[in-house]
């Protein structure tokens, strides 16, 4: 699992590639760090390398959208597979978040 | 209503047709009774009538021969004036009847004798006859009209009636001119007779108490009636009075009168008179005794209609009482039949007959991760009260077995259950099992009931402990048994409806006769449990043919097919990062039974989510834990059995994640449980042994 996260024309751009498991939760959830203090820009989830979330994973994007949330910055999840957003689906995500 | 309306017509019509019959036909009895008395009557008083009025006339006429006897004697003596008084004494003692006697002669006859001469005699009370000379200027005969009567007229004649002397009687003088022998009339002799006993005479042999007849001159008056009061004299009267067409006879109703006339002088009349009611007496207390039975019959034919129509109420009732519980026993036999697994397959089949509308045996069987639970039972008794606990046994089963593995235990809880508030003493026989649809471990416990077949390469009974039945003792401790079934072989189950099914001479159907045909069909190869359970039930119907069925008849066959077709397990220590090892064997094992690709990631994800589980709350924080991982699966399924040996937790308990809350107020966690629920067709959970196990299946 591979995260990397970095600043394109104003917004944050955050890239995940392989499987998003809980064993990979821990170290994402470092690397995702910076989004969490967005400080008002816009996020962007490159989710196109992204094979496998497990709830552990949900739990990140959703820690990353309350906090983007609560400072009026906007989520949107990018390029999404139909084994990730069958995911979503179940977990009602589809609805919370924003998608490209 | 309508029927029983019309119905209650019917019975009262019939009454009443039967009661106007009944009075016709004693009317037309009475009346040709009464014609027949009354023609009977008439010819009785004629016959009556005319013998008296021959006695009547013989009177008279003795009293015409005694004075045709003496008429010489005073012929004779005609010449000596005294020597009539002995000739009239003579001429009154010949006959009894004639009470006086005279001799009235022309006056001056006997110039010697004065002008009035009449030698009387008369017979006294004592019967002695006295003759004096009667006639003198105080008692002038020639003034008496009958005297002049045959003096002028010159021929014999009756007087009327008179009455005389101190008593009242009743007389008659019999007139008769007296010649000389130069032709001169000389006298006229006078025989008087007593009248008054022949009213006595004449009522004397009345026919009816009150019946009475009466002596009645030419003319219409009356010489003598009855002179002992049976009748008033004003009656009388009255009588004479119709008699002479004085009155219509309707003026004396209730009375017939009958009347004839002397055929000699005087030519007086007689009148017989009945009282109607008297004559017709005995048909009238006939007509009331016949109408007393009468209505007496008609009593009893209105009782027994009554009777009848209560009695027919009644079974009315009763049958529409029946024919509502037959409604409502069809409908629970429905139910009942309803209840029952009817999804056989290849592998199991099962087959009910109760004997009455509803049973008391039971039979049941599903799947539930990847094992077959089944059980078979029969409750004491039959019909509804055993159909009632039946139900509530299968119940029990399905509840108890939800959460529990193992035969042993599912009966013990079943018999707690049923040993409360068990006031009838109704006890259950009742046999459980689990097989393993992968490995073919079966276990079972037994609770009284008969001992299933075990049909493998041979025909044997499966060694089942009898326990006693559920509902027995509370505590009852029931032993768990198991073998591992070979492949194909299988489990023949029964009620005693079977063994006990009777054929005409009363012999059971016995258990070795089920063996026997069971080992027939294993030997031609007719085994399957569809075709065991078919001629198991036709053979114990054939047997007991043309009997009513005695006793519910339960069968049930499960057969083994080994469909494990891949086990495998993986133990993980309770680290996250185990996870990667779960998800290779989940991935690798699904690849193995190639597993469509998008199915297969939800069943890792649905796997790590609930190791994860396992891992991150199943033991204290810092202690070392295990869990297990089992998959295996058949051609219809997959099954992954998740085991640990951490804190008690089940996470099918836990309740839904809320799914539609926005993200502010979404909690972080709680999904993990929620994906894995969505994500399999069916996650069970059982404490077992100290372990948590938890099943999930997900169809193929």
């Amino acid at each position: 699992m591979t995260t990397k996260v970095e600043e394109i024309d104003g917004k944050l751009v955050a890239t995940l590639i392989g499987e998003l498991d809980t064993a990979a939760a821990a170290e994402t959830e470092k690397a995702l760090a910076p989004l969490l203090n967005a400080g008002g820009k816009d996020i962007i989830i490159d989710c196109k390398g992204l094979e496998y979330i497990a709830s552990s994973g949900l739990r990140l994007l959703l820690s990353v959208l309350k906090s983007a949330q609560a400072v009026g910055s906007h989520v949107v999840l990018k390029d999404v597979n139909d084994v990730v957003k069958d995911v979503l689906d179940l977990t009602g995500f589809v609805s919370i978040f924003d998608f490209e | 209503m309508k029927s029983f309306g019309s119905s209650w017509i019917a019975r009262t019509g019939i009454v009443v047709i039967a009661a106007v019959l009944v009075e016709i036909i004693s009317i037309v009895q009475y009346r040709s009774l009464r014609d027949m008395m009354g023609e009977e009557m008439s010819l009785r008083t004629r016959v009556v009538m005319g013998t008296m009025a021959n006695e009547i006339e013989h009177i008279f006429h003795l009293t015409e021969a005694t004075m045709a006897e003496n008429e010489w004697d005073i012929l004779r003596n005609l010449p000596y004036p005294d020597s009539l008084f002995p000739v009239v004494s003579r001429l009154i003692d010949d006959n009894p009847h004639v009470v006086g006697g005279c001799l009235a002669f022309l006056p001056y006859y006997y110039p010697s004798k004065g002008r009035l001469f009449e030698p009387y005699a008369f017979k006294n009370p004592d019967g002695s006859i006295s003759v004096v000379q009667l006639g003198s200027e105080a008692h002038d005969y020639t003034l008496n009209p009958e005297f002049r009567w045959a003096r002028d007229s010159l021929k014999n004649s009756w007087t009327d009636p008179y009455f005389y002397g101190p008593d009242s009687l009743s007389y008659a003088t019999f007139s008769v001119p007296v010649f000389d022998s130069k032709g001169s009339l000389a006298a006229i002799c006078g025989l008087d007779i007593d009248l008054s006993w022949l009213g006595d005479t004449l009522n004397a042999r009345q026919h009816f108490p009150s019946s009475f007849s009466l002596l009645l001159t030419r003319k219409g008056d009356l010489v003598t009636g009855p002179s002992d009061g049976r009748v008033s004299k004003n009656d009388v009267a009255r009588i004479v009075d119709i008699v002479n067409g004085r009155l219509p006879e309707s003026a004396f109703p209730g009375i017939s009168i009958w009347r004839t006339s002397l055929k000699t002088n005087p030519y007086w009349q007689l009148v017989q008179v009945y009282k109607e009611d008297e004559v017709f007496a005995r048909i009238n207390g006939l007509r009331r005794k016949s109408m007393f039975f009468i209505l007496l019959g008609l009593a009893i034919l209105v009782f027994m209609i009554k009777r009848y129509s209560s009695n027919e109420s009644k079974l009315r009732k009763a049958s529409e009482e029946q024919a509502r519980i037959a409604g409502e026993l069809s409908v629970a036999r429905d139910i009942q039949n309803k209840m029952l697994p009817k999804e056989f397959s290849a592998d199991i089949h099962g087959a009910l007959d109760p004997a009455f509308e509803v049973g008391g045996d039971l039979y049941d069987f599903y799947i539930r991760d990847g094992k077959l639970f089944f059980c078979i039972g029969d409750v004491s008794g039959k019909g509804v009260p055993a159909a009632m606990l039946m139900s509530v046994i299968h119940s029990l089963f399905r509840m108890t077995s939800q959460k529990e593995e193992s035969p042993s235990r599912i009966l013990a809880a079943l018999n707690r259950h049923l040993c409360e508030g068990n006031e009838k003493n109704m006890f259950v026989t009742f046999f459980a099992g689990c097989l393993d649809l992968y490995t073919g471990k079966l276990n079972y416990a037994n609770a009284g009931h008969d001992k299933p077949f075990l049909i493998d390469s041979s025909v044997c009974l499966l060694p089942a402990k009898a326990n006693l039945p559920l509902g027995v003792f509370a505590d009852t401790q029931y032993e768990e048994q198991s073998l591992v079934l070979a492949a194909g072989a299988s489990l023949f189950l029964y009620t005693d409806g079977l063994t006990e099914s009777k054929d005409k001479q009363r012999h059971n159907f016995g258990r070795t006769r089920v063996q026997q045909v069971l080992e027939r069909c294993l030997n031609a190869h007719t085994h399957s449990p569809g075709e065991l359970v078919l001629t198991l039930r036709q053979e114990a119907l054939d047997f007991s043919s043309g009997l009513p069925q005695s006793d519910d008849l339960t069968l049930l066959c499960i057969r083994f097919q080994p469909s494990a077709i891949l086990c495998e397990k993986i133990t993980l220590s309770n680290n996250t990062e185990e996870v990667s090892a779960l998800s290779s064997f989940v991935k690798d094992y699904l690849s193995r039974i190639q597993m469509d690709r998008k199915v297969s990631a939800g069943l890792r994800l649905a796997l790590e989510e609930a190791v994860v589980n396992v891992i991150n709350y199943a033991y204290p924080p810092g202690d070392k834990g295990e869990v297990t991982v089992y998959a295996d699966s058949n051609y219809k399924e997959v099954r992954f059995t998740i085991v640990d040996s951490g804190f008690p937790f089940d996470p099918t308990a836990v309740l839904a994640a809320d799914i539609t809350m926005d993200a502010k107020t979404r909690p972080i966690g709680g999904l993990g449980i929620h994906l894995t629920r969505k994500l399999v067709d069916s996650v069970s959970y059982c404490r077992k042994h100290g372990n948590n196990v938890l099943t999930l299946t997900k169809k193929i």
